[in-house]
């Protein structure tokens, strides 16, 4: 187990000595709450700042968790990965350790836009409610970032690692409940919406408000798709 | 305990067999793996780190094998891949660091500066690694390699992209850690390198393994003597009694052995002036491994050396 904190710990350092990637992580997030979340002309909500931070919030881990299995291509290109493999410790705390990071580096993405959330005005949010929705979070960055990682795992180069995430990110997102409520979407993109994963976890964070807490769907997914990339990753041959 | 021991290990990748029958037993020494690009010594080096899976045969590691008992080979074994994978903005010690924890070693931080020492790399310890010139990085990887102080070590190509005075360092470090019993199996295509440190050397092509013995006794395999021809024109046989041809290099050498070198030189030059084939100069030298591997394994066009009369035939047809 000590195993995971310590490729956390190298995949953290690494991160913390690049200083552009750290500033990068923390404006990305905000421009998007700034300019879409103010400047979308909306005819469903008065207070679209409300509804669209869970959005926001969520998009921002699937673009960080998706990202971050381009460090795993890394690894494999540069020979660590070879290393590592080669090591009597547990294969599936390299897995686990790319997901400590990954998530952790994606929440604290998410505070960013949570502090400027607030500032905007955003009102929804007490205590217990951004507690649980750090939860709905870390399992929807725990889920999509096992699911890249295992993914890169299988990919020989960087091109096709970026043709991968291009090819998943941007409709993920854009078929979810992310930008609309249900109510105002035709048919049948409500009906893809509601099956999308991205939408399991704005959907859970938005009921938060209501005070329901409704993370079966995601919860459930997140321990499959994990239970099957730790197979993957105890099996796997260069 | 036999350190290394194969038998009949083989992999294919779909219908092409990269490694064909493998049998090796490796004890305490220095065992160097030759071959040209693509002759499978990676592959047996994968295979052997339990990173790939054999698709016959087998493979143990100090009596464990590789296949059933992995994780515990894992542990008799460092593996330092061709590629320098150190991270550039952790500093050395932290590189090292890593591992040690990784391996979960006792008393620690003693094993870490132990590693460093012992690749002189004390002194610059705590610079990021982003700084340090090719050959520290590799002296780094070695020190990460040694950290839990293992049984057997698997080098691939560890002097690759060095200079000169790198080289003699790393092989220098590498006799140290045989002479304190450790076994090192080492890939590379350096043959003078092999040649100056290997205890033994199996060359490989295609898979197979063509010979294996030690350096010494590869070398007197062909003869007394090698006499080395540059020409102008093409070299072919059949060739004058106790000159045996050992192949084509590039630049239009031809390479002969025999056993009274200095006496048949006029006997060659004559012999080939005779046929057309204008020589450049001539030169004669005690056999080396670069010799042995172009007697045994045949030039390709994608391979290793470079076939003159097949360069040739080819100009002529264009």
């Amino acid at each position: 187990m000590k195993e995971i904190v310590y490729y956390f710990e190298r995949d953290m350092l690494r991160w913390l000595r690049g200083r552009v990637s750290v500033v990068s992580a923390l404006i990305a997030p905000a421009a998007w709450l700034i300019f879409v979340g103010l400047a979308l002309p909306t005819t469903f909500s008065e207070h679209y700042i409300d509804f669209i931070t869970p959005g926001i919030l969520v998009m921002t881990m699937l673009g960080v968790s998706l990202q971050g299995g381009s460090l795993l291509v890394f690894d494999k290109i540069l020979g660590f990965l070879n290393k590592f493999l080669a090591l009597p410790s547990s294969r599936e705390s390299i897995l686990f350790g790319k997901i400590l990071f990954i998530t952790t580096r994606g929440l604290i993405q998410a505070t960013v836009i949570l502090v400027l959330a607030w500032a905007l005005g955003a009102s929804l949010f007490s205590l217990p409610v951004v507690l649980l929705s750090y939860g709905i979070l870390a399992l929807f960055g725990v889920l999509l970032s096992a699911f890249s990682t295992t993914i890169a795992l299988y990919l020989s180069d960087h091109d096709s690692y970026a043709a991968f995430n291009a090819m998943v990110s941007m409709p993920l997102f854009f078929t979810s409940s992310a930008l609309m409520p249900y109510s105002v979407m035709p048919p049948w993109l409500s009906a893809i919406a509601y099956w999308n994963p991205v939408s399991f976890a704005i959907d859970a964070i938005r009921s938060l408000q209501e005070g329901v807490i409704a993370w079966t769907r995601i919860g459930a997914l997140a321990l499959l798709v994990v239970a099957f990339c730790v197979r993957k990753f105890r099996r796997v041959t260069i | 305990m036999v350190p290394i021991e194969t038998s009949g290990l083989t992999k294919y990748y779909g219908d092409l067999c990269a490694v064909d029958h493998l049998d090796l037993s490796v004890g305490n020494e220095i065992f160097g793996l030759l071959g040209p690009n693509g002759s499978g010594k990676t592959t047996t080096v994968l295979m052997l780190t339990t990173l790939l899976e054999p698709t016959r045969g087998s493979a143990r590691i100090c009596g464990f094998d590789t296949r059933d008992e992995a994780q515990e080979v894992r542990r008799q074994l460092s593996y330092v891949p061709q590629e320098m994978a150190v991270d550039v903005k952790l500093t050395g010690r932290e590189n090292v660091s890593l591992f040690a924890k990784l391996y979960g070693i006792a008393g620690r931080d003693d094993a870490v500066d132990r590693a460093l020492g012992m690749m002189d790399l004390s002194e610059r310890a705590d610079d990021l690694v982003r700084t340090y010139s090719g050959g520290m990085r590799r002296r780094l990887e070695l020190a990460q390699a040694l950290v839990h102080e293992p049984k057997v070590l698997f080098l691939d190509e560890p002097t690759l992209g060095l200079d000169v005075a790198s080289r003699r360092r790393i092989w220098d470090h590498i006799r140290t850690l045989r002479s304190r019993g450790m076994t090192i199996f080492v890939t590379t295509h350096y043959m003078d390198e092999a040649d100056a440190s290997c205890d033994r050397v199996a060359i490989l092509d295609r898979g197979r393994v063509v010979a294996m013995d030690s350096p010494a006794a590869l070398r007197a395999r062909v003869g007394k003597d090698v006499i080395s021809v540059r020409v102008t024109g093409s070299v072919r046989g059949p060739f004058p009694e106790g000159i045996e041809y050992l192949g084509g290099r590039g630049d239009g050498e031809a390479v002969f052995s025999t056993d009274c070198g200095s006496e048949k030189v006029p006997l060659l030059f004559r012999w080939l002036e005779e046929r057309g084939v204008t020589v450049r100069s001539i030169s004669v030298h005690e056999p080396t491994l670069d010799d042995i591997f172009l007697a045994l394994v045949p030039t390709r066009e994608d391979g290793y050396g470079f076939d003159d009369h097949k360069f040739r035939t080819m100009l002529r047809r264009r």
